[in-house]
């Protein structure tokens, strides 16, 4: 090393030179400075500091070992949130060196001792005219005291890390190993009004005007989409105002314009000065008004992105702020879902088969529109609101900071999930197989019948069973369990109409004694009061009612995440199942061929078909390869260790069944290792009949982690392309504490002298 | 070329000089030190297998530390057969020059250390080396393995070999 390293720079001895170490934020402020524009002082925390906490720590091998465990590319945003969460908590947990502390405290010192400082980000490279890392990473205001601001900057290093920042490197092709982070620390300038104001408009960057958007208090609140700002466009030469938007304004607040003519034209000088010394036209986030008038920050105008399909702006929706959060909760819980519930009902209640073609029609219509409103329902608001139990996570993490950046988790147990009550369903029947010798022969022998039409079959199972007056309530339960719980489709099939799937997998259980205590929740690690304790005195009492509401949202999205899922699956099913209605009665006329597999996707083409009687015989359209045939190829390399997440602890050695089709489900032992591409909602109810699960998508918060974490089954998810890895009766032993599936059975065979060949790869594929 | 760390000032800068300055002892540690994996030789029924490993040496260098899953092949061979062996070299940082090249191949005997005091030990010891396995080396499926060195064999320049058994000079 050469010259002593610094790790603090004032703000007023930066030149464009130290861009590099310091960040675009960080220069143009300086820049700014010197060019006689009123910003706040304050210092910068170079990248040496970072990286000096970087080597000190060791967090590259964290880092490292988070992002090197897959391809990148290959990663969900699930995953990347997982180990952004992780990398966090080893920043948090990790000490800020000595000598780093040390010039920040000499920097301090200038300052008078209660100073209130903002503590933000300044990634070098950041910011340019075609990208911007704007609200990615992290900022913090309202800091006091030098244990807040070492806090506060460790949280600013991390954010280089954070889900949202590593989509966004990934979007633009960024390399996040050699990415940086330097920090500005700056006293807080509190004044009645701030905002952010373009030089021109992002969206029509050719038209002669500016915007100008302003709110009470912090620029904070409007950049995190915590206040509606009074907006104007304004013409560039005068500061004219053009047109005016009020903002909503919270409580009683006044309905007179945050900013006057003069306000706007003295803004819009600044606008054009700054471009003037930049070259560009600026995004400004500012604060204070007349002599009070104070620059926060200058960078490019982003170009929006020309692609339509680019997903950046999706990202950023999944990290919703707490009024959003809130809003989401008070409109998801009270509003969108007992809609969603009623109309399912609805849908489940109305007699298609009665309808005339016009009604039928009409019914199909309906439902592909109710389908298409939900999903999108699903994408805007349910997904956004799942957002909620990571910020319990985050919320967690920084104030207990615990050894587990898991340990959270234990917080949601036992919310009463819709997948958990199936579950108890299904375990009640078979517990009525288990002490009722006649009632379980009769379901034997009814499960081996072929079922040529699965609607008849349940018809006739439920009429025999009726007519065994033992077995009366047990029909009572199926129809309900039937039509309550399993109204979901799965490829082409409904599971309502499929009894002879769910039979074998209650037959699997009753004749599992040791599976039965799976049915239910099983209390994991720390009980949730205790938690809720150790949150509750961590956080201080004048932040109890806050910890209370981030806990209450991240339980209800904890729960809804599973909801969701169940009552859309229903409605789904609902369409599919008038898609069947229609597809027997266009066979029945001649214009179908009666085998023909009809799908979700058909529903169009039905609706005309059933409109126009005259029409002759119906082409449906092409549907994709949804039930792939098993691949067992031979192969002269095969897997031996398979790597995922730890999604759910334990270990346990299994066969694997793999779940494709609706088929699979029925095959189900009990006992078997669940390896699927993802548990969806027609599949939750293997979980508990499985001794361990493995998924292709990965994530610690994802639906089959939820429930295998819930009934204490080990599970390894975000296990790439464990489809094709693994085969229907391969033996494997999955380690839900490192996130392992070992290939092949636990006790093997060594190579032996006179050897030709793999000799355990062999047996392992001859023993299915 | 040699690396050395940067805050030593009495490590010699390359195995020729090491060779004059150093005793085997000093050699081995030097490289035991630098090198933070272990290429792990285990054996079971006449079979023998090689695994890459991350460890650490104890002060005096009579013992190495590392762990592995329990569901590993190398964790049920040494249980099987204590006897093992590690190669520690420096092929990656003189990957050109053959005659730079330094080896230590060590040989002993493998025991999996259980929960309790000696467990806190030496799971320290490996994870002050590797802090980014503390979770790896905590995890209720991983067991932690401690071998008793008996010998080392130090090679350099393509063919030369001295042995030491560590303690043997103390």
């Amino acid at each position: 090393m050469g010259a002593r390293q610094r790790f603090v720079i004032p703000l007023a001895e930066l030149t464009d030179a130290d861009e590099p170490l310091v960040g675009g934020k960080a220069a143009r402020l300086a820049a700014l400075a010197r060019a006689g524009f009123a910003v706040p002082g304050g210092f910068c925390l170079t990248i040496g500091a970072y990286q000096r906490f970087l080597t000190l720590s060791h967090l590259s091998d964290v880092i490292q070992m988070e992002l090197g465990r897959k391809a990148f590319g290959d990663m969900r945003w699930e995953e990347i949130w997982d180990a952004a969460l992780r990398i966090r908590s080893a920043f948090t947990g990790a000490t800020v060196p000595e000598e780093v502390a040390a010039e920040i405290v000499n920097a301090t010192d200038q300052f008078p001792e209660q100073t209130c400082w903002a503590v933000r980000s300044t990634a070098p490279g950041e910011d340019s005219s075609q990208r911007s890392f704007a609200g990615l990473h992290e900022s913090y205001v309202e800091v006091v005291g030098l244990a807040a601001i070492l806090s506060a900057v460790r949280r600013v290093w991390a954010s280089l890390w954070s889900d949202a920042a590593m989509l966004y490197r990934r979007e633009l092709d960024l390399d996040p190993g050699r990415s940086s982070m330097a920090v500005l620390i700056q006293p807080m300038r509190r004044e009645p009004v701030s905002g952010v104001a373009f030089g021109r408009d992002p969206r029509k960057p050719d038209e002669d005007y500016a915007l100008i958007e302003c709110v009470p208090g912090l620029c904070s609140r409007l950049v995190d989409g915590e206040a509606d700002p009074d907006r104007w466009r304004v013409r560039r030469s005068t500061g004219e105002p053009l047109d005016y938007h009020p903002g909503r304004r919270e409580g009683n607040g006044s309905d007179v314009p945050l900013l006057d003519a003069a306000h706007l034209a003295s803004l819009t000088r600044t606008l054009v000065d700054v471009e003037s010394l930049f070259g560009w036209p600026p995004d400004l986030e500012w604060t204070g008004i007349d002599d009070r008038f104070t620059v926060l920050q200058a960078r490019p105008i982003t170009a929006p992105a020309a692609d339509p399909d680019d997903k950046r702006a999706w990202y950023l929706t999944l990290r919703p702020g707490s009024d959003r959060l809130r809003a989401l909760r008070h409109r998801i819980v009270d509003e969108l879902m007992p809609e969603l519930e009623a109309l399912g009902r609805r849908f489940a209640s109305e007699p298609l088969e009665q309808h005339s073609d016009e009604q039928l029609a009409a019914a199909l219509d309906e439902r592909l529109a109710a389908a298409r409103r939900w999903r999108q329902v699903y994408w805007d608001e349910f997904i956004p609101f799942a957002h909620g139990v990571r910020r319990l996570a985050v919320y967690y993490n920084d104030v207990v900071r615990p050894e587990d950046p898991y340990e959270f988790v234990g917080l949601l147990q036992g919310e009463p999930l819709l997948a958990v009550s199936r579950n108890t369903a299904i375990a009640a029947l078979a517990d009525e197989v288990r002490r009722n010798a006649s009632l379980k022969d009769l379901l034997v022998r009814a499960s081996v019948e072929p079922a040529h039409d699965p609607q008849t079959w349940r018809e006739s199972l439920l009429k025999q069973l009726r007519r065994l007056p033992e077995a009366r309530r047990f029909a009572e339960r199926l129809a309900t369990l039937l039509d309550e719980h399993l109204d979901i489709a799965y490829g082409a099939d409904r599971l309502s109409d499929r009894p002879d799937l769910i039979l074998h997998n209650i037959l699997e259980l009753a004749q599992s004694t040791d599976l039965v205590s799976r049915q239910t929740p099983v209390p994991m690690g720390t009980s949730a009061s205790v938690l809720e304790q150790r949150l509750m005195e961590a956080v201080g009492a004048d932040r109890h009612e806050e910890a209370r509401e981030v806990l209450e949202i991240g339980r209800v999205s904890w729960r809804l995440r599973d909801n969701d899922n169940l009552l859309l699956a229903r409605l789904e099913s609902q369409l599919l199942r008038a898609v069947h209605v229609a597809a027997e009665r266009l066979a029945g006329a001649g214009r179908l061929e009666h085998e023909a597999v009809v799908r979700e996707n058909a529903a169009a083409v039905l609706v005309e078909a059933l409109r126009k009687p005259s029409a002759g015989i119906m082409a449906l359209p092409a549907t994709e390869e949804a039930e792939k045939p098993a691949t067992t190829t031979a192969s002269a390399e095969t897997p031996r260790q398979l790597v995922g997440q730890p999604a759910a602890p334990g270990m346990q050695t299994g066969r694997v069944r793999r779940v494709r089709t609706a088929q699979d489900l029925g095959r189900f032992q009990a006992g078997e290792v669940l390896v699927c591409d993802a548990i969806q909602p027609m599949m939750t109810h293997l979980v508990p009949l499985a001794c361990a699960v493995v998924e292709r998508r990965g994530g610690m918060l994802i639906h089959g982690a939820i429930i295998a974490r819930e009934l204490g089954i080990p599970c390894v998810n975000g296990v790439a392309d464990v489809m094709e890895m693994l085969d229907d009766g391969d033996i494997v032993t999955v380690d839900g504490h490192l996130g392992i599936a070992t290939v092949g059975a636990p006790e093997f065979d060594l190579e032996l002298a006179d050897a030709s060949g793999p000799r355990e790869d062999a047996r392992r594929r001859s023993s299915r | 070329m040699m690396t050395t760390p940067d805050d030593s000032t009495d490590t010699p800068a390359s195995p020729n000089r090491a060779e004059e300055e150093c005793s085997t002892a000093e050699r081995v540690r030097r490289l035991l030190t630098e090198q933070p994996y272990a290429v792990l030789c285990t054996q079971s029924q006449s079979q023998p297998y090689g695994s890459l490993v991350a460890f650490a040496a104890s002060d005096d260098l009579k013992t190495i530390v590392f762990s592995t899953a329990v569901t590993t092949r190398k964790y049920r061979l040494l249980t099987e057969c204590e006897h093992v062996a590690f190669l520690i070299d420096s092929r990656s940082t003189s990957p050109a020059d053959m005659m730079q090249i330094e080896a230590v191949t060590a040989t002993g005997h493998a025991r999996v250390v259980t929960a309790g005091r000696e467990c806190d030990r030496w799971a320290g010891l490996l994870t002050a080396r590797h802090p980014h396995l503390a979770p790896f080396v905590k995890a209720e499926s991983s067991a932690l393995i401690r071998v008793d060195v008996v010998r080392y064999f130090h090679v350099c320049r393509f063919q030369e070999v001295r042995q030491w058994v560590p303690g043997s000079d103390s």
